[in-house]
């Protein structure tokens, strides 16, 4: 179908709007990010500066940003690997079997990402305390518990990706090996995993933007130890000022792997969205 | 080797009827069968029942005298073809055929001496290196026989593995599998829809539908002597002409036949058929092939107009309208007539095929029914696999 050069016009003059609307305060923050403390906030804004990293500098080395960064790689990497050998498995199992009540799991596994972070967070965090206390099974502020926390919105996410993609191949493809001689598991990993490849990676790298930008579910049931770079950012504004250039340096450190990513993977991350959804 | 099938049975959740309603089979060793019939009859699911892909609710799968029903897909020494499904993607062709030699751990020598042999056998040893987007469906498809033949299996089963291919295509690759057949003397289970596909390939066709076997026989039985109205119907093309009728009452000159529009004497044949079945409604058909054209109205026929002809070749098919009825017949081109010419059609009667109009069955091949039982009733797994081989030697 041809669109007419007026319509796409329009169409560029409407994307580019938007996009300008969404964009403009992240580039002004991102700008403000490289602004020396006295030019902050001046007003009206100063353009026309000396860049300086000693926003990063103060963030990353005075304030321990690098710790925080250091448990956001270990919480995003730990939940995603968990969600993947969890999830994988399930997916083709719900791609491949009827079970009783297979479907009505899978509305069930959807339905957990409507929940909003607080109905979880708080029982878990009461579970937790009663771990604590009852069996002396420490999980407020560790890695494992915030890990297993996070599987509540990766894993669901993690199998509707995946069935997606396990639902695109013919079963005729692991029957076939399986009549050569494997069995159902050893057809899934020598023939179906390396099809599925680029789709596990796909989800993979969808589910650690998730895990990566989490706020709430860290807010609560982080504590020093494993306090995540996007919970520190809320550190900047205090009740007396805003730090703005320590604020902005923060949200760069946490925007750049997500945009690099991003910008890597649209094309499957599209394609992994919309799978399962447009069935 | 031997594929035994018995009081095989396989409902699938939610379905009304069973998919396949205890069938009795014997394969022997060495033969090309194909399993027949219109899609939902039961045919894949029983050959996915004897590679093990589906467990049967009820009934035993013997192979080489070795029950099998409990037995991994991997454990029944059997290679299977596959409708929509030829090549792992993710490996080349030579990678394809090593597959299942992987499987038995076999050594990597040996593994490249037997891929580089079939695939010479299959014509594909030019490909070997290619991936699978370098491949042709026809190429694809021969990728699927050569990985199904290099573990030598005591049987083959092909589920339609020729539907998705153009017609040409499948016209060689059927030729090349009766070849692969007789050269390698192994079993072979075909199954197919085309029923043009099951007469040039099979030594036993099993024609099948809604779950029950209907006939077992050889090409020409199933074609010259159908069992039942649904095998006269289904084995064919263009398909047999058919007639609901009722035969009338010997008045002395033999049984005669009342159609809508005309009457038939019956030949001698079906008198003992017909012995207790005067009045009743039968069905009455012929082939297309059988009709003749007559120059002059004949004894046993009908006269008519031709109203539509089609060309197939050396032959034509005409379409003539008598009795307020539309007739196929297949006629050599050098005798075929015009549209709108007048024309006779004449029924020999030793064509002639008579059907009970309630139960279907022939009146005249009603042979015993190849689903009698072939072994003494046992329950699954009562009796030791050989046990029941034994019995059906016996039988």
């Amino acid at each position: 179908m041809r669109v007419p050069a007026s319509e796409r016009l329009l169409a560029y003059v409407i994307l580019i709007a938007m996009a300008a609307l969404v964009l403009a305060p992240v580039l002004a923050g991102s700008i403000t990010a490289f602004k020396p403390q006295i030019i902050w906030v001046s007003s009206p804004p100063t353009w026309i500066f000396e860049p300086t990293l000693e926003n990063f500098e103060f963030v990353f080395f005075t304030r321990k940003g690098w710790q925080y960064l250091r448990n956001s790689l270990i919480i995003s990497f730990g939940s995603v690997a968990i969600a993947l050998l969890l999830g994988v498995p399930a997916a083709y199992a719900f791609a491949r079997f009827r079970f009783r009540g297979s479907k009505a799991l899978m509305q069930w596994l959807i339905s957990l990402r409507m929940i909003p972070p607080i109905v979880v967070g708080l029982p878990f965090y009461a579970m937790f305390l009663y771990l604590e206390r009852g069996l002396g099974i420490g999980l407020r502020d560790t890695f494992p518990g915030l890990i297993i926390t996070y599987q509540t919105f990766l894993l669901p996410l993690v199998i509707w990706m995946m069935r997606g993609y396990f639902a695109e191949l013919p079963a005729a493809m692991e029957e076939s090996a399986m009549v050569e001689g494997y069995t159902r598991m050893g057809a899934l990993l020598r023939v179906v995993l390396p099809v599925v490849w680029p789709g596990i990676v796909a989800t993979a790298i969808l589910n650690f933007i998730f895990a990566w930008n989490e706020f709430f579910l860290a807010l609560i049931l982080a504590g020093n130890r494993t306090s995540t770079l996007p919970m520190t950012a809320g550190t900047y504004i205090v009740r007396t000022r805003v730090e703005w250039g320590n604020l902005f340096a923060v949200n760069m450190i946490i925007m750049a792997p997500v945009i690099v990513l991003t910008i890597v993977l649209r094309r499957q991350l599209v394609k992994g969205l919309t799978f399962g959804i447009l069935e | 080797m031997k594929v035994v099938l018995k009081d095989l049975v396989k409902r699938f959740a939610n379905a009304e009827r069973a998919a396949v309603n205890s069938i009795n089979l014997v394969i022997e060793k060495g033969e090309l069968a194909v399993l027949l019939g219109p899609s939902g009859c039961g045919k894949t699911t029983t050959l996915r029942m004897i590679a093990g892909l589906e467990q049967p609710d009820s009934g035993c799968i013997s192979i080489a005298e070795r029950d099998v029903t409990d037995l991994a897909p991997k454990d029944r020494r059997l290679a299977m073809v596959f409708q929509n499904f030829s090549m792992y993607p993710t490996m080349n062709v030579y990678d394809n055929i090593a597959f299942p030699l992987h499987a038995i751990k076999m050594k990597r020598g040996e593994i490249d001496r037997t891929v580089r042999e079939v695939a010479r056998l299959v014509n594909i040893d030019h490909l070997l290196e290619r991936s699978v987007r370098q491949v042709s469906g026809g190429e694809a498809q021969r990728v699927a026989l050569a990985r199904a033949m290099v573990r030598r299996p005591e049987v083959f089963l092909m589920d339609e593995p020729l539907s998705n291919l153009d017609a040409k295509l499948r016209v060689q690759l059927r030729t090349e599998i009766k070849r692969l057949h007789q050269d390698t003397g192994t079993t072979f289970i075909f199954v197919t829809h085309d029923q043009e596909e099951a007469m040039t390939l099979g030594d036993k066709i099993i024609v099948m539908n809604n779950g029950d076997i209907q006939q077992v026989g050889s090409p020409h039985e199933v074609f010259f002597a159908p069992r039942n109205a649904f095998v006269a119907n289904f084995v064919g093309t263009p398909s047999m002409n058919m007639l609901e009728g009722a035969v009338l009452a010997d008045d002395g000159g033999g049984y005669r036949l009342q159609l809508p529009g005309f009457e038939l004497s019956l030949p001698v044949r079906f008198h003992d058929g017909l012995a207790n079945l005067a009045g009743n409604r039968v069905i009455w058909g012929i082939r297309p092939e059988a009709i003749k054209l007559a120059s002059a109205p004949a004894g046993n026929g009908v006269s008519g107009k031709v109203e539509l002809v089609e060309a197939l070749g050396s032959r034509d098919l005409i379409f003539a309208r008598a009795a307020e009825r539309l007739f196929g017949l297949i006629v050599d081109a050098q005798e075929s007539l015009a549209v709108g010419a007048p024309c006779h059609l004449h029924f020999p009667g030793e064509q002639m095929h008579l059907f009970d109009a309630e139960s279907e069955r022939s009146l005249l091949n009603d042979l015993p029914p190849s689903d009698a039982p072939l072994c003494p009733p046992a329950s699954r797994g009562a009796e030791s696999p050989s046990g029941w081989g034994e019995a059906l030697q016996k039988g």
